[in-house]
């Protein structure tokens, strides 16, 4: 029996050659589309899966609630740590982390610029089991100076895993010796390269501080600049613990700002690691983190593609089934059972969707380079072969072989073979109805895709196109080195190189830019009455010139200017939402101290977009820096790129032999705000293009069965005089109505979820009608030049011909 | 074998109300070799479908080898169709992607039995009918004749009792009828039992008997002269 329908679906497959390429084909796009988005969700869901029981390692972050304004930090307060070891018995290790700057690595005389540098308690390992390659995790990082690396950088600096061990790695200012390998971990939150041993911060923080400082300093409650890793006994003691950290904070942390006179309020919450990717509402975490949604999303994506691609194969073997109703028929007639065809049916449909199978796993392996860029992951088609992907692989075949062959296996199954027996008559080619039906499904999910995409784009052009309120075309900017005072010393003298070139208008120093987390300081602020209150702002350090090139404006007051005393001893410039948020009539003057820093307003600054527009335009204070920390922005004319740029390393090597050159363009910078979006638009975009095209290949399968059906009546019709294009408007009139109508379906469905997706948003781009006519059009024209086709060919038969063979 | 006692079917479409049998009864003994007649349209068809458990019938009573069937499921008929029905349509319906040993071998697969025993039915199916030769042609490939022979290796390859031939010889050039109706009187004489419609009164001769329809209901029915001689004749 198995051998027979074997043949029989292998014969029919042959037989139909077109029909098949449409059919597996159609199911294969769909299937890899849905097999890469899998990929890429699996790796979303499964983060730290190689730390052994990741799921027992936790993370304490912060609520911190200043004024109403609450804030997430995945950072914990300094002393934290400590108290928990001390008083928590349930915790087993408890161990801090902290972020350093990029540094700069000298290799053979040459530097190198390194990311992803941290500080860890030697504990670190014991808590985060990294797998060591060498050296030992438990001592690795008791010593000040001493460095664990990833086996990427000892490859890198030392040739080896082994030959890096106990050797010096040079920094700018010192060296450390290597006391542990690592294998790097790129499936984590934590992406790092290298730990330095967190006691060598600690003695840089103490150096010439006297005791009390130091006592004080280890003692502040408000300083979040730790992440906080730990383990316990017994998982299970987690509510426990939970309760004993609650009341820890009550203990220690309440009467410490009391006493200082913060008026806070704090919380501490846990975090198991598995969580921290997909979890995006705390600031400050160490590498972007995934998005729940997008992973949703994608999902949602995944299945709908694959049930376009079903729905293809649903309407082309019912639209067909005029061709196998004898077959059905006879078997029942030598007393098949009706059990045994749908059977038959549905191998029918796994066999195709096992060809479908193997041909978009080949898909796969074609389109995973591209699709690794789009993600910036590392997916192998190997990566698929682990018991989880199989057993997915497996549900995708029994879920596409029976949801697109059940359909037609009922409706076949249901033959009479009274009726289809009868010598002259075909049968009723009937479910025109289903099949118009799920064509509107097909097409309502590929617009809803198409203008979904379309409103992404539109609002990424906004986004980017928006007048910030300050200039941030043709402005780069340079990372300025850490702690080289000779550099420092000489850079007035570099920025007076600089302009001397026509093509740099202008250099300012700053320590903030736009678009770049700022600190949210505790400030003394003077009220209207003269009273003062304690308020906390973001913060932006600037020099004095910084104003001035990146064209903010001023609404009242002046910009900090060089040889006025009072600017020298104390000012600062506060935002029109900073003046409101205070209340302020009379901002001019205003008293404003910040830690020891005792300065006057003495401007207000037009609202500019410092932050991305996600959010609204935040309170914020602007104070001005001697010091030239952070960056140095150049303004360049737009001309000579090239010729700027090539100028501009020159000078650096001349002035910083010592420091890799470490640029960006402002623009770009700021609108990496936005990479999340843009990456999802190009996701979008690829996968509504694959939903029509799927859609369109079933169109297309459908209009040549029409077409087929018809060409008898096309052939009286042109010998009754119809014109070849009075023909294809007939052909092509049926299936432009379904499409018009997806449109009437996919157009509020598209516009409520868009509008959901746009309350992301502080600024949002219009939702025109245009976006959805065009859309609309776009996708009307695709479907009727499918249709098209097949009818311009049947309408172009000789209608001699086709009369006669029947 | 069989016995139809005031049979009626009615057929309802758009509305329309069509009487296709109206009060037929009749019996047929095993062995028997029976041809319906009558004008297009009279109902032979729906009568033979009935007794092919094709169809079941609007009222009356249909005794299938000492069974009432005339309301019993699709299942239940399905299975008596499997091993005692063999059908021969005048279009032969054989299926185009199967070669004529698979159409052959398809009422057998429907059945437990061994792959061994199929091949052996198979062909001994096809010596009869005379087409072993052509086992891997598919249908297109042969002539009508040798089409409907196929079909009827088919329709006998799992020995059925009844053999129901509707039209049998109506697509056939009149000397590959005639090969046909010799094969099928062949079958007759081996034992099985077979009701055949036709329009033609040279195949109607090589019945033992023919009723006789018109508008659904039974006319006539008489003794072939065939058969009334072969009934007379001392050594029968
Ligand atoms: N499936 C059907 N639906 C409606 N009417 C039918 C159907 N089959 C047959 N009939 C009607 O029943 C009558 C008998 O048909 P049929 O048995 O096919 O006649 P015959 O085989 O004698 O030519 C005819 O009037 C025909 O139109
Ligand atoms: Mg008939």
């Amino acid at each position: 029996m198995l051998r027979n329908y074997l043949k029989i679906a292998w014969r029919n497959l042959l037989r139909h050659k077109a029909y098949s390429a449409i059919n597996i084909i159609g199911l294969a796009t769909g299937i890899s589309a849905c097999l890469l988005i899998f990929l890429y969700v699996g790796h979303e869901l499964t983060y730290e899966r190689n730390f052994p029981n990741a799921e027992h390692i936790y993370r304490v972050v912060s609520r911190v609630n200043f004024h109403g304004e609450d804030d997430r930090f995945s950072l914990s307060p300094k002393p934290l740590a400590d108290h928990m070891r001390r008083e928590i018995p349930e915790v087993k290790k408890v161990t801090r982390l902290a972020a350093s700057k990029k540094q700069t690595v000298w290799k053979d005389q040459q530097p190198f610029l390194e990311d992803n540098l941290f500080f860890a308690d030697s504990t670190f390992f014991q808590v985060m089991p990294y797998t060591f390659l060498a050296g030992d995790p438990v001592t690795a990082l008791r010593a000040p100076r001493t460095i664990v690396i990833s086996d990427e950088l000892a490859r890198k600096y030392f040739g080896s895993v082994e030959k890096a061990l106990g050797q010096p790695l040079q920094f700018s200012r010192n060296q450390h010796l290597v006391t542990g390998v690592f294998k790097a971990e790129k499936h984590s939150h934590l992406q790092a390269s290298a730990f330095f041993s967190m006691v060598t911060k600690d003695e840089a923080e103490r150096t010439g501080k006297d005791a009390e400082t130091i006592a004080a300093q280890e003692n502040e409650w408000i300083l979040f600049g730790y992440y906080t890793y730990f383990t316990l006994h017994h998982p299970a003691s987690l509510p426990a613990f939970k309760q004993k950290l609650a009341d820890l904070v009550q203990r220690r942390a309440v009467p410490w700002l009391k006493e200082n006179e913060i008026s806070a309020s704090m919380e501490l919450m846990v975090q198991p690691i598995p969580e921290i990717h997909l979890s995006n509402d705390f600031q400050t975490d160490i590498s972007p983190s995934g998005s729940q949604s997008y992973v949703y999303i994608f999902s949602v994506v995944a299945v709908f593609i694959l049930l376009i691609a079903c729905i293809n194969y649903m309407n082309l073997a019912t639209a067909r089934s005029a061709k196998r109703s004898r077959e059905v028929g006879l078997r029942k007639v030598v007393g098949a059972h009706r059990s045994q065809i749908i059977g038959q049916f549905l191998g029918e449909s796994i066999l195709i969707t096992l060809l479908a199978l193997v041909l978009a796993l080949a898909m796969v392996e074609l389109s995973l380079p591209v699709f690794n860029e789009l993600t910036e992951k590392q997916f192998a088609l190997s990566s698929l072969l682990n018991t989880n992907f199989v057993l997915l692989i497996l549900a995708i075949l029994l879920f596409v072989g029976l949801v697109a062959g059940s359909y037609p296996a009922f409706f076949l199954s249901g033959f009479r073979p009274v009726e289809v027996l009868k010598s002259d008559k075909n049968p009723r080619g009937s479910n025109a109805w289903l099949r118009r039906s799920l064509v509107v499904v097909q097409f309502t999910i590929s617009l809803v895709l198409i203008i979904g995409t379309a409103v992404v784009y539109s609002q990424l052009q906004f986004l980017k196109n928006k007048n910030l309120g300050f200039n941030k075309e043709q402005v780069l900017a340079l990372n300025l080195p850490k702690g080289d005072s000779l550099f420092q010393e000489r850079l007035t003298v570099f920025q007076q190189e600089l302009t001397q070139n026509p093509n740099f208008l202008q250099t300012a120093t700053t320590g903030n830019i736009p678009g770049e987390r700022l600190a949210r300081l505790l400030m003394l602020v003077e009220e209207e009455d003269g009273t003062e209150k304690d308020q906390t702002m973001n913060v932006m350090f600037v020099s004095y010139d910084f104003l001035e090139l990146m064209g903010i404006e001023l609404k009242e007051g002046r910009t900090f200017q060089k040889g006025i005393p009072t600017d020298e001893k104390g000012a600062v410039i506060i935002n029109e939402a900073g003046v409101k948020w205070l209340g302020w009539q009379n901002p001019m003057g205003k008293r404003v101290q910040v830690t020891d820093y005792d300065a006057k307003v003495i401007g207000v600054a037009r609202n500019f977009n410092y932050a991305s527009l996600h959010n609204p335009i935040e309170p914020l204070m602007i104070i001005p820096i001697k010091e030239n920390t952070g960056y140095l922005l150049a303004k360049i004319r737009p001309q000579d790129l090239e010729a700027s740029l090539t100028f501009l390393e020159q000078q650096w090597k001349a002035f910083a032999p010592r420091h890799p050159m470490d640029y960006f363009f402002m623009d770009d910078h700021f609108n990496r705000q936005y990479q999340a979006e843009e990456k999802m638009l190009t996701v979008f975009g690829y996968f509504a293009a694959l939903t029509i095209l799927i859609a369109c290949l079933g169109l297309f399968g459908l209009a040549s069965f029409t077409a087929e059906q018809r060409t008898k009546e096309i052939g009286i019709r042109k010998v009754l005089g119809s014109t070849v294009v009075e023909i294809v408007l007939l052909l092509s009139k049926d299936f432009a109505l379904l499409v018009l109508l997806a449109i009437l379906i996919a157009s509020p469905v598209a516009w409520y979820g868009m509008k959901n997706w746009l309350q992301d948003f502080a600024y949002q781009v219009n939702l025109s009608p245009w976006l959805f006519f065009t859309a609309g059009l776009a996708s009307l024209l695709i479907a009727v030049a499918t249709v098209g086709i097949q009818a311009a060919k049947a309408a172009l038969l000789d209608p001699v011909k086709s009369l006669r063979s029947e | 074998m069989l016995k139809i006692v005031n049979l009626q079917k009615k057929y309802t479409t758009d509305e329309v109300e069509t009487t296709a049998l109206n009060g037929i009864s009749f019996e047929i003994k095993p062995g028997e070799f029976v041809a319906m007649m009558g004008p297009s349209g009279c109902g032979k068809s729906t009568l033979l479908n009935i007794i092919g458990l094709l169809d079941n019938p609007n009222s009356g009573e249909f005794w299938f080898l000492d069974k009432e069937v005339s309301r019993s499921s699709e299942r239940q008929r399905a299975d008596l169709r499997k091993h005692h029905i063999g059908f021969v349509f005048q279009s032969f319906n054989l299926i185009d992607e199967l070669t004529v040993q698979e159409n052959i071998e398809l009422p057998l697969i429907y059945q437990k039995l061994s792959g061994q025993e199929i091949k052996e039915r198979v062909n001994e199916a096809m010596e009869q009918m005379q087409i072993a030769h052509r086992r891997n042609h598919f249908p297109q490939q042969l002539s009508g004749g040798q089409q409907q022979r196929v079909a009827i290796a088919r329709a006998v390859v799992s020995k059925p009792a009844l053999l129901l031939a509707d039209e049998p010889t109506g697509n056939l050039d009149s000397a590959h009828g005639r090969e046909v109706m010799e094969l099928l009187s062949a079958l007759n004489e081996a034992g099985t039992t077979v009701v055949m419609v036709t329009h033609s009164p040279s195949d109607a001769d090589y019945a033992h008997r023919i009723i006789r329809l018109l508008d659904g209901q039974i006319v006539t029915e008489s003794i072939t002269e065939r058969h009334a001689a072969r009934v007379l004749s001392p050594e029968f």
